[in-house]
């Protein structure tokens, strides 16, 4: 009898930490959701605003014909209020129509989902850039401790990279890709047939990684979060243990305020990213946003809004959890 | 090898110490860079404004071209079309100067009326600011800025008003920060104790006395993150347009001789970004470092 | 007790560890020349306020020291049935001293060098054969894992008990000899949902699991309340009796010493002033005992005392300042039982240890043989 409530109890304390993940897994997603809902009020607001009978060619380009688009203004009207109005591109957009592009014809969904994962693909990978160059200019310093000789140059080094213009710095990529190692990182995805052409595609990655501006706010922050820990009794306790220092301060000092930085840093890669992409050529969002702010195609940049402000909150709702689940305290909210 | 020296407190020797220097060589060291670099903007910004220039910038010299600083009577070299760069790159100050000033004054007026807002009158207002934040940083804000270039005309003063408007919550988490940090101290309720009133415990005590530095801090980065945004947005071409000169502008003209070897025409400008924003970023941080974090030695 | 010292577990010889201020440009003498012994299954107490370096010492056994210059000289031997470890070896290696008139006065030492040196001998020592637990459990804990995973770590990584269940069959068994209530549920606990006795338990727990031949406890009860404090007393006395571990007690409490220790050391200004067994060096009546340690006794306030509503004793004077160290005897300027007798080398020399009857060392000039 005393064995089952035993067990019982130990598979209760395990599914405890699940619990509380999914808690917040369900309170972030209602948050997402409103912040979501928040945007596209936003955007709609801004189009809304602008010069010109935006919303009908909104509107039109979200029936799928001619025909359709006629009976649709014959028979309903244009909701004339501003909520009306609203409330129909919300429908559409959550049903997947994001309407047809001004410059194209083509419907926008469509043209978004592959640009988007051109887009995913520099992000992520300049994430991993930035963390892979500024992870060990941080630990080194706080796990070592504070050395003048070796802190400042890098400290600076860590300023002077998210100063240069990112743009600039695309240039020089190429230029040094061309002249020393003789490719075209320029061309398009599809214009580079034969073997290794994934190497081009590193390039923008690289660029992107190191201007983006965020190797200077990620060592600092871990930096001086990693510091902090690196104080605290516990690790002292861990050293007299003869434990491993690092996997004690890993879950404060590291895991948590990497994804912290990480997801905070996300806007700031997206809109490097567009430069990046404009640099390079890169058939991503960001290319495509400046086209169609040129163009003036609202269809294209509303989605583009959208679809960008959801990579931002799935950023923040992945660390929330990461948060949750290393920490034991926040699991009794 | 570390060498520890006892050159004080000898037996019996309590006499006073020297006075160190109160702050890390490294923070002035920042400042005075910032400072060295926003005298020259200034400086350039007037003489853009009264047209006291070496060159005219939009003439062309086409026995002159691509050449090498010092050279000429041009001192950083000409385009490839023969301008004079240095007198192109004073005019660029042009294009981010005043509306630059408008981000950053948007952003500080109404990062101090949301931040005192919040911070005095807690509850509720706080869930709502803390939404709005949320909101705005959802947005990449280049991508925002491209919204409303599609939607408006792409003016560079409204472009810097949604700029301001994007930089508010920052503006306002610190200030709501700081207020909340005087009030866990008690400050704000000696204040009221004192009798004094609301708008001037707010306008004297608060800000100017305790929230000034952090506005000078804000106002220096925020001046920095303008100009970048000047500059990309030109560089992406809606800014202002060729020829007038703007330093984004500047690079993207010059790239495709970039790639031909000839870097001076697009390095120039770039150089010029990254020393003014460097200089405007080691200003705040310097600053940042010695009147709020108390870092000094 | 004479019988178990031919082999100390622990034999610290003129121990030195300074600091060093930068703002102030001279060393904190936080150890200056101790020597202590630890027999084996013998409790040696440390008392003294704080800043009087028992700390220092703790954390220089352990090779825990970082800061300045840490430490520069001496020897600290340890002994049990496997291991005999100068624990300070190669020192000399790495630090060079400079004196004049036989004090410190300027110091060269390659921490890097000597840490990395002293970090490999210290690596299997280190909660293996030298376990050490801390005041403030709570924060001593490392509140992101279960305590439970903190006590299976030391077993894994100390003893032979290497499987997952193997450790926390174990870790359990120790759970319930530190009388946690409830052991399984406490095993699967973070610390912050423990109570400050609970957290001490689990860290003496987390200490002896591995088995080691020396404990070293820094200020254990400290942080406690103080029905909690005596039972984590009792536990740490009936535990000695049961593993017959040796262990070195840092308290400034001198109930819990007075109760723990079979020897005593009093420790003031970074040396030690008096050392004997504790029936000696803790007893009230006699007058053999250096001024500081009786003036802390009639400080404590006992019983009788209270009753009688006496005043309370207090010590004259503020701690001692480790950076501008006074010439002369290190508590001469609170001493209130300087004659003029001895007053000249009160006030000039430091006094050696003075052995006033066998196995009792105490510091003071008017022992002088």
């Amino acid at each position: 009898m005393l064995q089952s409530v035993a067990v019982t109890f130990q598979v209760y304390m395990t599914l405890q930490p699940l619990k509380a993940i999914g808690n917040t897994l369900l309170k972030e997603l209602v948050l997402a959701v409103l912040l979501l809902l928040g945007v596209s009020m936003v955007v709609f607001a801004i189009l809304y605003t602008a010069p010109g009978d935006q919303f009908n060619i909104l509107l039109e380009g979200l029936q799928p014909s001619e025909e359709a688009r006629a009976r649709v203004r014959d028979a309903l009207g244009v909701p004339q209020a501003w909520y009306g109005q609203y409330f129909s591109w919300l429908l559409n957009v959550l049903s997947g129509n994001f309407g047809t592009s001004v410059r194209s014809g083509l419907p926008v969904a469509g043209e978004l989902l592959n640009v988007s994962l051109n887009t995913l693909y520099l992000t992520l990978g300049s994430m991993f850039v930035t963390l892979l160059i500024a992870i060990p200019i941080a630990l080194h310093s706080s796990v070592r401790g504070y050395s003048v000789t070796i802190n400042w140059p890098l400290t600076m080094f860590g300023y002077l990279i998210s100063a240069i213009p990112v743009f600039w710095m695309g240039y020089i990529a190429i230029y040094i890709s061309i002249h020393g190692f003789a490719f075209f990182p320029l061309a398009s995805l599809s214009q580079t047939p034969g073997e290794n052409s994934w190497i081009y595609t590193l390039v923008p990655v690289l660029v992107l990684g190191l201007g983006s501006g965020s190797i200077s706010e990620v060592i600092r922050s871990l930096r001086e979060e990693m510091s902090r820990v690196m104080a605290e009794d516990y690790i002292r306790t861990a050293r007299a243990k003869g434990a491993s220092v690092w996997r004690h301060a890993f879950k404060e000092g590291f895991l948590i305020p990497v994804t912290g930085i990480i997801a905070s840093k996300i806007p700031f890669i997206l809109g490097g990213a567009v430069i990046v992409e404009q640099v390079f050529n890169w058939p991503g969002m960001g290319r495509m946003a400046w086209q169609a702010a040129q163009d003036r195609d609202f269809p294209v940049i509303m989605g583009i809004a959208l679809i960008a402000a959801a990579f931002v909150r799935m950023g923040s709702l992945l660390q929330r959890l990461v948060y949750v689940a290393v920490n034991p305290q926040h699991s009794r909210d | 090898m570390k060498y520890y020296a006892q050159t004080r407190g000898e037996i019996g020797d309590y006499s006073k110490l020297p006075f160190r220097q109160k702050y890390a060589l490294q923070d002035l060291l920042y400042i005075a860079y910032g400072l060295l670099i926003v005298a020259l903007v200034l400086v350039s910004y007037v003489l853009g404004m009264f047209d006291l220039l070496p060159h005219d910038p939009l003439q062309i010299n086409m026995s002159m071209l691509m050449a090498p600083p010092v050279s000429g009577g041009y001192l950083l070299g000409t385009d490839f079309m023969g301008r004079d760069i240095l007198t192109r790159l004073i005019m660029g100050i042009q294009a981010y100067f005043l509306p630059g000033l408008l981000a950053v004054f948007i952003s500080l007026s109404g990062g101090v009326l949301l931040g005192v807002l919040c911070g005095y009158r807690c509850g509720r207002t706080e869930t709502i600011i803390t939404y709005f934040t949320n909101l705005v940083d959802s947005f990449p804000r280049l991508v925002l800025i491209l919204l409303v270039i599609a939607a408006f005309k792409p003016d560079i003063y409204y472009i810097m008003a949604v700029m301001g408007i994007t930089a508010i919550p920052a503006v306002a988490t610190a200030i709501a920060n700081k207020i909340r940090f005087l009030a866990q101290k008690n400050y704000i309720e000696a204040a009221i104790a004192l009798g004094l009133k609301t708008h001037v415990i707010i306008l004297k005590h608060i800000l100017w006395y305790n929230c000034r530095a952090l506005l000078i801090i804000q106002a220096t980065l925020g001046m920095g993150e303008a100009i970048l945004l000047e500059t990309s947005l030109s560089y992406l071409g809606f800014g202002v347009q060729e020829p007038v000169p703007s330093w984004g502008n500047m690079v993207q003209s010059g790239a495709n001789y970039f790639l031909q070897g000839n870097f001076w025409p697009s390095t120039a400008p770039a150089l010029a970004i990254l020393f003014t924003i460097l200089g405007f970023n080691l200003l705040g941080d310097g600053l940042n470092n010695i009147l709020e974090d108390g870092r000094g030695k | 007790m004479s019988e178990t010292i031919s082999h100390p577990v622990l034999n610290i010889q003129n121990l030195r560890t300074y600091f060093y201020a930068h703002s102030k440009q001279s060393f904190v003498r936080a150890v200056d020349g101790v020597s202590l012994q630890v027999g084996q299954r013998e409790t040696v107490g440390v008392v003294g306020e704080s800043g009087s370096g028992k700390s220092v010492a703790a954390m220089s056994v352990m090779g825990l020291v970082g800061a300045g210059p840490g430490v520069i000289s001496g020897s600290i031997h340890f002994a049990n049935a496997s291991v005999h470890q100068n624990l300070l070896a190669g020192l000399e290696n790495f630090v060079h001293v400079e004196e004049v008139n036989s004090r410190v006065m300027a110091v060269k030492k390659d921490e890097k060098g000597w840490q990395k040196a002293n970090e490999k001998l210290m690596q299997n020592l280190r909660g293996k054969e030298i376990a050490m637990i801390f005041q403030n459990p709570q924060s001593s804990l490392n509140p992101f894992i279960t305590i439970g995973v903190q006590i299976t770590e030391a077993i894994r990584l100390h003893t032979t008990y290497k499987s997952l269940k193997e450790a926390r069959e174990r870790a359990l068994h120790w759970l319930e000899q530190v009388k946690i209530d409830s052991p399984r549920l406490r095993f699967d606990s973070y610390p912050s949902a423990m109570s400050g006795g609970m957290c001490q338990r689990a860290m003496i727990a987390m200490a002896l699991s591995s088995e080691p031949s020396l404990l070293i406890a820094d200020e254990p009860t400290t942080g406690l309340d103080s029905t909690t404090q005596s039972k984590i007393v009792d536990l740490i006395e009936e535990l000695k009796s049961e593993t017959g571990i040796s262990s070195l007690i840092i308290s400034h409490d001198i109930h819990v010493i007075s109760r723990l220790a079979d020897k005593v050391a009093v420790m003031y200004g970074g040396a030690v002033v008096e050392y004997g067994s504790a029936a000696k060096v803790l007893d009230m009546a006699t007058n053999v005992k250096h001024p500081y340690t009786a003036a802390l006794l009639a400080s404590v306030p006992s019983e009788q005392k209270i009753r009688e509503k006496a005043s309370m004793q207090i010590i004259e004077g503020d701690v001692l300042d480790t950076i501008n160290v006074p010439a002369g005897c290190r508590f001469h300027e609170r001493c209130n039982q300087m004659t003029t007798a001895i007053k000249q080398n009160c006030l000039t020399r430091h006094p050696d240890l003075y052995e006033v009857e066998s196995g009792h060392q105490i510091r003071c000039w008017r022992f002088a043989s």
